[in-house]
Order: structure tokens, then C-alpha cells, then sequence
């Protein structure tokens, strides 16, 4: 399908630290000799280890949005909101872009990460040769945008650490926090271990 | 090897390979100690301070985590905590140690271990991410109290850009380079 010759054809291997390109010795061990760190013709056990971490954040992913992420007690009522309440109430308070901006990072971004990682893995393991680039490109996009789902958790932290009037309000954290920081972390993590260049290994 | 020209790219999937030259080792230098500075006035000073109904309440960088840390939230107090403020510290001082000795020729003792817990630190740097999380927050409350903007406000926001230059001019391939430099 392309012309051009890989590394691994030529018995070339990156290393992943320095990006200094070595020729592949067939040692044990082999490490960089720039910059000592260990050399692997792919990340190891890259398959296994992201469908792991991203299995738990895909299970977490219930809780986050179910569980209440942060409880308001004031002298009117009492509130408790998860992320998508959360946005909702951004907008009946008026402030529609912002709540546009939280519900595309709270609510699509972790949603399309665990998606995209899904459909990329899931092909990197069938050696499917199709839309390779695409997926690339996809698994590029989403390694690119996944932090900015950790916003709502900033958000929740500084409401905590303000409003602490005891008498007049009082904002606490719930556990659908801690869930969602784990989705967060766990896909970042999944997005770490994988390896790219698996989506372009030879079909079977 | 491919000569590092601008927008050379992977022939297979169109991912850039090697950024060109990016300003030499004295910007970087000076990127990383203006972004030190900043990093302690954003953590001396008060991020934001509330007013409702006479009593007035503000909150600092660190104040963020330790309100998560009273509520037993330790798990998020720590995260919070590491991304916000032992990430760019580490990402700020791994750099500088690095770097000083480079500008001289000399290559820091353990600089490959200390680059690579580089690498490690740096995809949990989430300075800009927070910034707009404080924005989410503020407009939050703009409803119910009195929202006053601090010094530490502004200089996160300054933290956050000097940190987004560092990064993109401290990239593993510009710091190999200049250590590749160094030995010959």
C-alpha cells in the first residue's frame, strides 16, 4: 500500500524518550545510546494495557455521570448537582457559552475519548487496513483535546474552597467528582500506553 | 536520516516529524525563569475573592486543592494539587536544571533520568485547563456574590502562556539536539 520503507524493514528503532533513531541490536535489553532509556520496537504490551485502563474508564463513566459531583447547601435549600444538571443550569442562568463550553468538555469530550479509543483499538487489533489515516488523525485529535475534560473538576475545586460561608452557603464535593477525575486520568493514561504506530502494522 | 525541514512529515500518516529549530537555549532559559517567577506570585497571592452579604472569602492556587483535602477528598485534593501546582513546578525546575549546565557545555548529573521524569511530568501540566475552570467557576457565582479578580488570576494567565512558549520551544527533539551539540 506504501512505498515507503518503515524502520522496522530497514532494523531501525525510535527511541520513544529522545527520538534518536538507532540501529536495532539484537540484545536483550537494548537501550538508547544517547540517552540511555530502553528501546522498544513497540510499546509493550500496548494492546493489552489500553484496553485495560480504558475498559475501567468506560465502567467508571456511569458513575461520574450519575453520581452527584457536588452538593450546594444553602439557607433556601438544598442542591445537588451532576455534571449534566450542572450544565443546565448554566444555561437557565444565561451564561450559554459557557455552558456550551462545559458540556462540550464535561460531557462530549470524555464521551468521543472513550468512543474513539474504542473504534482505534478495536481496529489496531483486527490489523484493519482501512481509513488508517483517519484513525490516526482521530487518535491524534483526541490524545490533543482529552485534558480539557478535567475543567469541571476545576471548577468544582475552586466552588469548594469559596464557598464555605457555613451559615449562608456551603458547597461540597460529591463522589461523581472523584469518578469523573478517574475517566479523566484513566483515558489519558489509555491514550499513553497505545502505540500509533499499531494501527498500521500489516493485516494478518 | 531526512534533513529537519519545516513540515516534514511521516510518510505513512501525515504526523509531523521533526519541529525545525525553535530559538536557542537562552530563550528557553529565560522562558523557564520568568515562568518560575510566575509560578510563585501565582501561589503568594489570592487567585479570587468572594463578597455576598458581608463576609468575603478568597482562595489560592494551593487553597483549591486543600478546600477538597478538608472534605476527605483526598484522591482529587492530590490530583488537583499535582496538576496544578507539583506539575509545572517540576516541569519549570527539571528544565532550569537541565538547561543552565547545557548553556555551558555541561551536561547536569542524571540529566537523562531527570529528562525523562520530564516527559513523564509534563502531559500533567494543566495550567491552561484550570484557567478556564476558575472562568467556569467565577461565572458561576458572578450570580450570587461579588467576584474581585486577584494578583494570582493574572499571573496564571501569564504562567499559562510562558508555559506554552517553554513547552514548544523545550521539545525532546530541540533538547537532544542541543545536547547532541554539547558533545560534539
Amino acid at each position: 500500500m506504501n512505498a515507503a520503507p518503515t524502520g522496522r524493514s530497514l532494523g531501525l528503532l525510535v527511541c520513544l524518550q529522545c527520538r534518536a533513531t538507532v540501529r536495532a541490536l539484537h540484545v536483550a535489553y537494548p537501550r538508547c545510546p544517547r540517552c540511555y532509556a530502553h528501546l522498544y520496537e513497540r510499546k509493550p504490551h500496548s494492546l493489552a494495557l489500553t484496553a485495560a485502563l480504558l475498559l475501567c474508564a468506560a465502567i467508571l463513566y456511569i458513575p461520574a455521570n450519575l453520581l452527584p459531583v457536588m452538593y450546594t447547601r444553602t439557607i433556601f435549600d438544598d442542591e445537588q448537582d451532576t455534571i449534566m444538571s450542572g450544565v443546565l443550569e448554566l444555561l437557565h442562568s444565561g451564561s450559554w457559552p459557557i455552558a456550551v463550553l462545559v458540556f462540550i468538555a464535561s460531557i462530549v469530550v470524555p464521551l468521543l475519548k472513550i468512543l474513539s479509543l474504542s473504534v482505534v483499538l478495536f481496529s489496531a487489533w483486527r490489523r484493519s487496513p482501512r481509513f488508517r489515516s483517519q484513525r490516526s488523525e482521530l487518535f491524534r485529535l483526541v490524545e490533543f483535546i482529552g485534558r480539557w475534560s478535567m475543567l469541571d473538576v476545576y471548577a468544582i475545586s475552586l466552588l469548594v474552597a469559596l464557598v464555605q460561608i457555613r451559615s449562608l452557603a456551603f458547597v461540597s464535593v460529591g463522589w461523581g467528582a472523584l469518578a469523573f477525575a478517574s475517566v479523566v486520568v484513566l483515558t489519558t493514561f489509555a491514550a499513553r500506553t497505545f502505540d500509533e504506530r499499531l494501527l498500521w502494522e500489516a493485516p494478518p | 536520516m531526512a534533513p529537519a525541514s519545516e513540515g516534514t512529515r511521516c510518510a505513512r500518516c501525515r504526523a509531523p516529524l521533526q519541529r525545525p529549530e525553535n530559538g536557542n537555549i537562552d530563550t528557553a532559559i529565560a522562558l523557564a525563569i520568568s515562568a518560575l517567577i510566575l509560578f510563585f506570585l501565582s501561589n503568594a497571592y489570592p487567585l479570587v475573592e468572594i463578597q455576598a452579604s458581608g463576609s468575603t472569602r478568597a482562595t489560592t492556587l494551593t487553597g483549591a486543592a486543600l478546600g477538597l483535602y478538608s472534605q476527605d477528598h483526598v484522591g482529587l485534593a492530590a490530583l488537583v494539587f499535582l496538576t496544578t501546582v507539583v506539575g509545572p513546578f517540576l516541569q519549570i525546575a527539571a528544565l532550569l536544571y537541565l538547561l543552565i549546565p547545557l548553556r555551558g557545555a555541561r551536561e547536569a548529573p542524571g540529566q537523562n533520568t531527570i529528562f525523562r521524569l520530564l516527559a513523564q511530568v509534563r502531559p500533567w501540566t494543566f495550567v491552561e485547563v484550570f484557567m478556564l475552570g476558575v472562568l467556569v467557576a467565577l461565572v458561576r457565582l458572578s450570580a450570587y456574590a461579588r467576584v474581585i479578580p486577584g494578583v494570582a488570576l493574572w499571573s496564571c494567565a501569564l504562567l499559562m502562556l510562558t508555559l506554552a512558549a517553554l513547552t514548544s520551544r523545550t521539545t525532546p527533539g530541540q533538547f537532544w539536539r542541543w545536547v547532541d551539540r554539547s558533545r560534539s
